[in-house]
This record gives structure tokens, sequence and C-alpha cells, in this order.
């Protein structure tokens, strides 16, 4: 056993019940660049939360954050209650058990190169869950067989479409069974045609329940899938709410400036 | 002016030029062994944070890529042994310089091949929770030696033209067998043409083979 990161945990646990995840007052900076100032934000079990906000405003970097990819200046996060990033003694403290329970696709697939597919989805619970290859490999072959790519299983990642590596790499974040997966602009490298299969499987595992964090410049997905939109800009949140709120009725002149520009830009 | 090429007294003596051509390969195969090992280990140690093992690496490394190889096989056959009073085997010596300098080129190949791993791999294995060893093991290292392979090919092959050094410290390489058979036959262009042949034909093949590893690379990522 290692010991524990958080021997205050238990103290903590009762406050903030109930939310999966909870970010609160979140200070980042790079450098001299001030990122996130006192941001705050909180999500329930039931929430696919559609993160929009300026280009360079910090949506990929909130993602790092809540991914433990990422050190923070100040604030602190919960995931299930429980203390799961923090600042101690001038350090980021991150409870690498929590992280595990979180999982991430990136914008440019980043699967293992050297890998196939099968590899690649079984790498991570083999090596570090302790599954028996057997129950990973059948495990992998389902999920790949669920979106549609059993047949290469055995093909590599430099053989594969942009939208079937994008799929490749949201199975592979299931395989760890993530209690929340995050969205990084999954779709913005892909060719138009190939974007409709990628957020095919992201509404199918949002009609499963599966709670989402999703950055997106696509407003009309966005409408769809989201159960909240945030609106985050100049290191806080500026506008929450449902997305019909958010995206068509914005209730801060900030948001509403930001959404009319997009959807002008898309006309 | 006419030559009259008689090719008659190389292939006579052919077989001088095939042991010397052993004796080649076996140095440049010995070298191999200590270039692809030691600079690994050289490698890391450049990319350790304590100053303590980067500094020598360092120092290590550019005193075998800013000097003659040439001086670097003498110095190791001259004088090391009048340095540390010792009497080793000439062979020994030579397959010591050629493999320190080629250790020396190697680990800068491996490092930069290591530094060449996209910073995407290491977020995807934080993600997935990969970390220490297994993340070494099963996708920087691959990662790496792929990149690092056309280079430590590249390098392997010089450091066997390289190695036509050693005949200068009376080693009876390829090189020095040339040297003996023209004086003794008076025939240097034929004997030299023969033995530029010959370090031609074993090298292009494998520097056709690097092409074509480094060719299919960058078709895999694209
Ligand atoms: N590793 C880093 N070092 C320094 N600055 C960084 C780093 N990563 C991001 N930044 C800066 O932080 C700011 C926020 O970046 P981030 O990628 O989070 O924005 P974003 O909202 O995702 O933008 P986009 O919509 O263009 O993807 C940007 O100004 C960016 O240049
Ligand atoms: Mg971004």
């Amino acid at each position: 056993m290692r010991p524990r990161l958080f021997p205050w945990r238990k103290a903590t646990e009762t406050m903030v019940q109930n939310k999966l995840l909870k970010i609160h007052n979140l200070h980042k900076s790079y450098g001299d660049l001030e990122i996130f100032k006192g941001l705050s934000l909180a999500m329930d079990r039931g929430d696919r939360l559609v993160i929009i906000g300026p280009s360079g405003g910090g949506k990929s970097t909130l993602l790092r954050i809540v991914m433990g990819l990422e050190d923070i200046v100040g604030g602190d996060v919960y995931l299930d209650g429980k203390p799961y990033i923090l600042r101690d003694g001038g350090k980021t403290k991150i409870d690498h058990k929590l992280q595990a329970r979180v999982g991430m696709v990136f914008q440019h697939y980043t699967l293992f190169p050297h890998l196939d597919i099968l590899r690649n989805l079984t790498l991570a619970p083999v090596k570090t869950r302790g599954t028996p290859r057997a129950e990973a490999e059948a495990k992998a072959m389902a999920l790949l067989d669920r979106f549609g790519l059993a047949a290469k299983a055995r093909s590599y990642p430099s053989q594969l479409s942009g939208g079937q590596k994008q799929r490749v790499a949201i199975a592979r974040a299931l395989m760890l069974d993530p209690d929340l997966l995050l969205f990084d602009e999954v779709t913005s490298a892909l060719d138009p045609e190939l974007v409709a299969e990628v957020e095919a499987v992201m509404m199918e595992l949002a009609d499963q329940g599966m709670p989402m964090m999703i950055v997106t410049h696509d407003m009309h997905f966005a409408r769809n899938i989201a159960s909240r939109v945030v609106f985050a800009a100049g290191g806080v949140v500026v506008e929450d709410g449902p997305p019909e709120q958010v995206l068509d009725n914005p209730q801060v002149a900030r948001t509403r400036e930001f959404v009319e520009r997009v959807f002008a830009r898309k006309k | 002016m006419t030559y009259d090429l008689q090719f008659f007294y190389v292939w006579q003596n052919l077989d001088k030029l095939g042991r010397g051509v052993l004796v080649s390969l076996e140095l440049t195969g010995l070298a191999n062994l200590i270039g692809l090992t030691a600079g690994f280990a050289i490698a890391l140690m450049l990319r350790a944070r304590t100053p303590v093992l980067r500094v020598p690496a360092t120092a290590l490394v550019e005193l075998f890529r800013c000097t003659p190889v040439l001086i670097q096989v003498v110095w190791f056959f001259y004088c090391v042994p009048i340095l540390f009073n010792l009497f080793v085997d000439p062979m020994v010596m030579a397959v010591l310089a050629l493999g320190l300098n080629l250790a020396a080129f190697n680990a800068e190949g491996y490092r930069a091949a290591i530094q060449s791993v996209p910073r995407e791999q290491y977020d995807a294995c934080a993600a997935l929770g990969l970390g220490g060893w297994t993340r070494v093991r099963h996708v920087v290292l691959p990662h790496a030696l792929r990149a690092a392979l056309p280079v430590l090919m590249t390098n392997g092959i010089t450091i066997f033209q390289q190695s036509a050094l050693v005949a200068l410290v009376a080693i009876p390489d390829l090189m020095y067998e040339g040297k003996m058979l023209s004086t003794e036959t008076y025939r240097p262009i034929e004997t030299y043409t023969v033995v530029a042949a010959i370090y031609f034909a074993i090298s292009a093949p494998i520097s056709l083979i690097v092409q074509r590893i480094e060719a299919r690379f960058d078709r895999v990522q694209a």
C-alpha cells in the first residue's frame, strides 16, 4: 500500500457529496500568462458538460487539469467527493487512484503507432490493472465490434482513417471503465465526412449515461449532446446552464456576444 | 599515358584480402556491440537530471565527436599504453577506440530519438495510467528505437569504413592487407580499386536498407 496522500480526506468528503466532479477556485498560469483566475465548476453524474469559449481561453487546459496532466497554481478538484487534485506544500498533488477513474480522448488520437489496434486497447488494462490478457482482449473485441471496428483489430493505426483512429481512441479510454470521460476537440482534426461517425459514437455513450466533459467548436453537436453548456472566458465560468439557455438565449452579455459571433461565422 | 591493367595478381591473392575483410568485419561487429550498448547507456546519462552523470557523458560525447577518428585510434594505440603503463593487444585497443567513437555518435542518435517521442504520447500514457518502467518499455523505447534505427545503422556502416584507419597501427584489416599486396605486386591501382570495391559491396546494401526503412517511416508518420 502506498502511504495516503490525503490523510484529511475523511473530513472533506461530506462537504462535496453527490457531485461527480467539483472544481473549486482553480488558478492556473503558464509563466506570466494567467489562464484561470478562480474558476469553479461542478458536475453531476448525469451531466454531459460542453465547454465553449474563445480560442486560447483555456478549454484544453481545463480538461488537461481534470485529467491530471497539468500542475495548478491554486484551488482544488474533487472527484466523487474525494480530494483529487490540490496544492500542498507548494506542489500540485494528484491522487492517482482517482486519476485512474478519469479517461481522456485527444484531438490527435495519440494512439500508440507501434502497436496494433487490439494491443492499443489492451496495453493499459493488462499492464496497469493486471487484467488477464484473454479477458482484456475479449473486452476489446466487444468494444471494437460495437464501434464497427472488429475487422481492424490487427491493423496498425497508420492503416486507419482519422475517424476510425478516433473511435479506437474512444474505445481505448473505455477499456478502463472511466467514471468520467473527457473529449478535447476530438473531431477537429477530421475531414468533414468523418466527423459524423465519431459524433455518433459519442451520442451512443451519452445515451448510456456516460458522464462526459466535451470541448467542441461544433455548436450543432454541442446542442445535441449537452445536458449543460459552460461558457468559460477570462479565466472564469461566465455562464453555465442548459443548452437552450446558453446557446439560444444567453443571460450574460459576454456569452451572447460570443455565441452570436460563432453562429454568424457558421453562416 | 597508357597503363596496362593487370588484375591477375590481385585475384591470385584474394585470400589475403579475404582475411583482411574478416578482420575488418570483426572490428566493425565488436565496435557496434560497444556502440549500441554503451551508446544507449551514455544516452541515458545525457538525459539524467544529476550533473554527476550528465557532465561526464557530455564531455565524452563531445570529445569523440570533435576530434578526428584517426587521432583517436592513434591515441589509443600509442598513448594509452604509456599513460596507463599497460600493454594490451592492438586489436583490443582498436575495438575500444572505434567502439567508443561509435558509442558517442550513437548516444547522440539515441538521445535525439528519445527526444523525438511526441509529448502527446506521454499525455496518452498518463491518461491511461501507464507510468514508470511500463511506459518506458512499451511506449517510449519502441518509439525511440524505431526512430534511432536508421541513424544507428548509418553510424554502424560508417565505422566499417572508418575501421580502415587501423591499418595505420598495423592491424591486418582489409586496408592493411591491400596496402601490403599493392607493395608486393606493384599493382596499386588494381589492388586499391578492388579494396574499395569490397568496402563498397559491403556498405552499399546496408545503406540501401537504411533508405528503405526511412522511406517506410516517412509513410507511417504521414
Ligand atoms: N504548455 C504550455 N505552455 C505555455 N503556454 C501554454 C501551454 N499550453 C497552453 N498554453 C497557452 O495557454 C492558453 C490556453 O490554452 P488552451 O490550449 O487551454 O486554450 P483552448 O481554449 O483550448 O484554445 P483552442 O480553442 O484554440 O484549442 C493559450 O494562450 C496557450 O497558448
Ligand atoms: Mg484547445
